[in-house]
């Protein structure tokens, strides 16, 4: 006995979520890394419009290139037509900086590892209203544009990242690179990564019944252009048409970022905020998170109880390499003493040994007596009878 | 110096929990405090500290979330101008919730012949539940059967509790309340909706409903315990959503007061489940007994400190959202008539309603009963307010509750900002601290091998020296003695020549 124009509401469950999440606003946090003087920060504040880093080349580029890969968090509340998105951009200043990168990675992912760690043991707490979060949800890996192929560090660390995270992989400062030379590098990096089984970040193609087209093609696009070539500039020049937008210029021309035949820029921007953020978000969330905290878990005895939280186990300890420098020092030092100790011994013991050499010649000496007198007293007993 | 830290943490705990209101509601995680630069928020501190001060013990006593002293950290605030992007972000989640699907699990509670059923099938449209054979004649059947039966999913509960249930089960004649669950999809314009319906029936219908209320709040307990379950599991990437998300309580259409059942179900759940109650069957009163029966109602329900399901208002709402939020909220308890049968009306329409013989009484006209306001609140308007009401707010006071009973302590100082200056500090006090034991590790073995070594050589000397002389005295005691003997035989043997030179001469011979 139904009526057919008589709307339930369930069709309106959509703009109910629509709405809570505008109210809530977002989180969005963005790992950007790569060599210094790829342009990172730059291209960050060219994808928000904002002066949200200052270059300052002075502070940055006269230091000694000595220090170690070290971590830099930029909070941000950014706020685009009343909807507020919590961003956090994570840098790595001096990855790759230095003559001996081995293990350079190790920042990186020890970064993104102890993120979920964190968050791992907030949500364990029984009480657990306010929870900081600083999952990362997307890692720029910014490639030097060479025109060769990735370096055997970008491939490390690009392995090590993907297993963690969403791991986009680009190409810095593009306008270097002629259209040829820029489609044999793409080429040459995708082989690379697939050949070296590099996980980078997709997004997911409807697989609905009904799926949209549009998106369908889109996300087909964004797959096709990776590795994104991107160019970044927070300055604005006239485009030949009266409108100014951000570019770079050159004697020969100007390179429009926001100009699809130029470089792929609006591609990715498109792929981290404007299509494909939540993607970004929800797959941090409920793959790499939920991997990591598996890991984390098993096997330390946690799931003995299924009503009980699982504890995690033993925080990690850091990698510094200061620290284990340091920390053989102390046990050379340690074996040097020992070693010191040991030589004193063996003297002292030799001195035992001559000691006993001595004496034992001091013993025979009187026993030599003891026998001489011996033989006297049996030879006078003798002449006595 | 260490002391003195400690003492600065405690205080500012307060400060900067104060500085996360809506945090407990799980709605915004923001901290004025965190953004202003830190010389004002130094004042800022030393003022709130002066005046929470007195506070201190009292919010210490109550146990909870203490977020510790958080780092100064500098958070930019910028408005965008242009056209950045991530301004789609709700867009996406529409899109992508679409593509998840939706689901509810609704809570129905009242006597028999409220008319609940009809109420189910007239708000979701859809024929739920099978009104051709009347529920009440299933449970005259139900009341013989064993309760234990339709109680036995319900068993995750506090002992005391089971005790008293198996007492009370023992009695005849008390309620045998069963609880049952049917769902089903419904589908409008694309979205997908999976809706269980939670029924207990045989609620309130014995003659003795001591207890009745506890199968169903034993069954909304279950549901929290297994989601509580999924969620500490290793794997809980398809944890199901059992968990109650509103309760429909029917009301009967008496006009006099609340029943003493009634109200002692509501303080049974309202902090288990968003408590939404309707006036069953309500055209049977006139608007005026409606106002004065909803009158009673409400007070009577804040006399005894119940809480309903208030709709969330959001400083973004338009005025009109908000007066309707309002709105909804004002005419609660719902006064409803549900019916899935169309009638023609006096001017002609076809609608959903009941005919009389005075009139036609729609079901979906606002102006006959508070069917659209529920329906508006259930369904259109506040479905997920209701899911996140749940998820946020009931669930995770009843997991810290039973966490806590578990005897599970809180660590309150997981919950602090990543701060890498900090980080640095800390790790390399934690390295410092670690080398300063291994050291201490290392040079007390050391030392004690070196000792050990020492003592064995000294004694070894020792034992030298002292053997050495034991035998060297024991050797000079032997020629001490034959030196004697030597001696003594000299003399007898001088003796012995002046007496007779023989023996002299013998002597010369031998030599």
């Amino acid at each position: 006995m139904s009526v057919e124009n008589v709307v339930v509401g369930v069709s309106n469950l959509p703009n109910q979520r629509y709405k809570i999440v505008s109210n809530q606003g977002g989180i969005f946090t963005l790992m950007v890394c790569g060599e210094s003087g790829l342009g990172k920060t730059t291209f960050i504040n060219t994808l928000f419009q904002t002066t949200l880093k200052h270059a300052d080349p002075q502070q940055r580029r006269n230091q000694p290139i000595k220090r170690t890969v070290e971590i830099d968090v930029l909070r941000a509340i950014l706020e685009e037509k009343n909807f507020s998105l919590r961003v956090n951009v994570i840098d790595t200043p001096g990855f790759g900086d230095n003559v001996n990168n081995n293990k350079s990675w190790q920042t990186i992912v020890d970064f993104i590892d102890e993120q979920h760690d964190s968050y791992m043991r907030q949500e364990q707490q029984p009480f657990r209203d306010t929870k900081f979060d600083l999952r990362v949800h997307a890692v720029l890996y910014f490639i030097r544009p060479t025109g060769h192929g990735l370096k055997p560090l970008d491939i490390e660390t690009m392995k090590r990242i993907s297993t963690r995270a969403n791991l986009i992989p680009v190409i810095a400062k593009s306008d270097t690179l002629t259209a040829k030379e820029l489609q044999d590098f793409k080429l040459r990096i995708r082989q690379v990564v697939e050949a070296q089984e590099i996980r980078i970040f997709t997004p997911p193609l409807d697989e609905s019944e009904s799926p949209d087209p549009a998106v369908m093609e889109h996300a087909r696009q964004l797959i096709e252009s990776m590795p994104f070539a991107i160019i970044g500039s927070e300055t604005k020049f006239d485009n030949g048409q009266g409108t100014m937008v951000p570019a770079r210029k050159y004697p020969w021309g100007i390179v429009e970022v926001e100009n699809d035949a130029h470089c792929d820029f609006r591609k990715l921007r498109s792929l981290l905020l404007r299509t494909n953020l939540l993607d970004l978000v929800l797959s941090t969330e409920e793959l790499h998170y939920e991997a990591y905290r598996k890991l984390r878990l098993e096997g330390s005895g946690a799931s003995e109880d299924q009503s009980l939280p699982a504890r995690a186990p033993a925080r990690k300890l850091s990698h510094n390499p200061q620290f284990k420098e340091e920390e053989n020092a102390l046990k050379k030092y340690f074996t040097d003493q020992v070693k010191a100790e040991e030589q004193r011994f063996r003297q002292w013991e030799q001195n035992i040994v001559n000691e006993r050499i001595r004496l034992n010649s001091d013993l025979e000496e009187v026993q030599a007596k003891v026998k001489k007198m011996e033989e006297q007293v049996r030879s006078l007993q003798l002449k006595k009878h | 110096m260490q002391t003195e830290s400690t003492v600065e943490d405690l205080k500012s705990t307060h400060v900067v929990e104060n500085g996360y209101p809506a945090a407990n509601g799980g709605v915004k995680l923001e901290d004025s405090s965190v953004i202003e630069d830190s010389p004002a928020q130094l004042n800022g501190n030393g003022m709130a500290e002066a005046n929470l001060e007195p506070e201190q013990d009292q919010e210490q006593e109550h146990k909870g979330q203490v977020l510790p002293k958080q780092p100064d950290l500098k958070v930019l605030q910028h408005r965008i101008s242009g056209y950045v992007g991530f301004a789609n972000l709700p867009k996406q989640w529409h899109r992508k919730s679409i593509r998840r699907g939706f689901s509810l699990n609704l809570l129905c509670v009242g006597q028999a012949a409220l008319g609940k059923s009809t109420l189910i099938n007239t708000l979701f449209n859809k024929e739920l539940y099978d009104l051709t054979t009347p529920a009440t004649e299933d449970l005259a059947a139900l009341k013989l059967e064993d309760a234990s039966q339709g109680l036995s999913d319900g068993t995750e509960s506090i002992q005391q509790e089971q005790q008293d249930h198996a007492i009370s089960e023992g009695k005849s004649g008390v309620a045998a309340v069963k609880i049952n669950t049917l769902s089903t999809k419904i589908e409008e314009n694309g979205v997908s909706l999976t809706l269980n319906v939670i029924d207990a029936p045989g609620f309130g219908d014995a003659i003795d409903n001591t207890d009745a209320w506890k199968p169903i709040v034993r069954e909304i307990d279950s549901r929290f315990d297994q989601y509580l379950d999924a969620e500490n599991r290793l794997e809980r990437s398809a944890i199901q959503d059992n968990r109650v998300h509103a309760c429909l309580y029917f009301i009967e259409p008496t006009g006099h007061s609340l029943s003493a059942l009634d109200l002692e179900f509501c303080k049974a759940v309202h902090h288990k489940c968003n408590l939404i109650p309707v006036i069953a069957k309500s055209d049977i009163l006139t608007d005026e007994e409606i106002e004065i029966f909803k009158l009673t109602i409400t007070s009577q329900l804040e006399k005894e400190g119940i809480e309903l399901f208030e709709p969330p208002q959001y400083a973004l709402d338009d005025k009109e959202t908000a007066a309707r939020s309002s709105e909804l909220h004002a005419k609660m308890p719902f006064a409803i008539v549900g019916s899935t049968n169309v009638v023609s009306t006096a001017d002609g329409r076809h609608v959903r309603g009941r005919s009389y013989p005075w009139g036609v009484i729609e079901v979906d006209n606002e102006s006959h009963s508070d069917f659209v306001y529920l329906r508006d609140l259930l369904i259109k308007v506040y479905l997920m307010e209701l899911r996140e009401k749940t998820e946020t707010v009931l669930y995770e006071k009843y997991r810290s509750e039973k966490l806590n009973f578990l005897n599970i302590k809180q660590d309150n100082s997981v919950f602090k900002e990543y701060d890498p200056e900090l980080k640095q500090k800390e790790e390399k006090q934690l390295h410092e601290a670690k080398l300063a034991k291994l050291e201490a590790e290392m040079k007390a073995v050391f030392q004690q091998k070196v000792n050990e070594k020492e003592k064995k050589l000294q004694k070894s000397e020792a034992e030298l020296f002292a053997r050495h002389k034991e035998m060297k005295d024991k050797l000079t005691k032997q020629l001490k003695a034959l030196e004697d003997k030597k001696h003594q035989l000299e003399m007898s043997l001088a003796n012995q020549s002046a007496n007779s030179p023989a023996q002299a001469k013998k002597k010369g011979f031998l030599r």
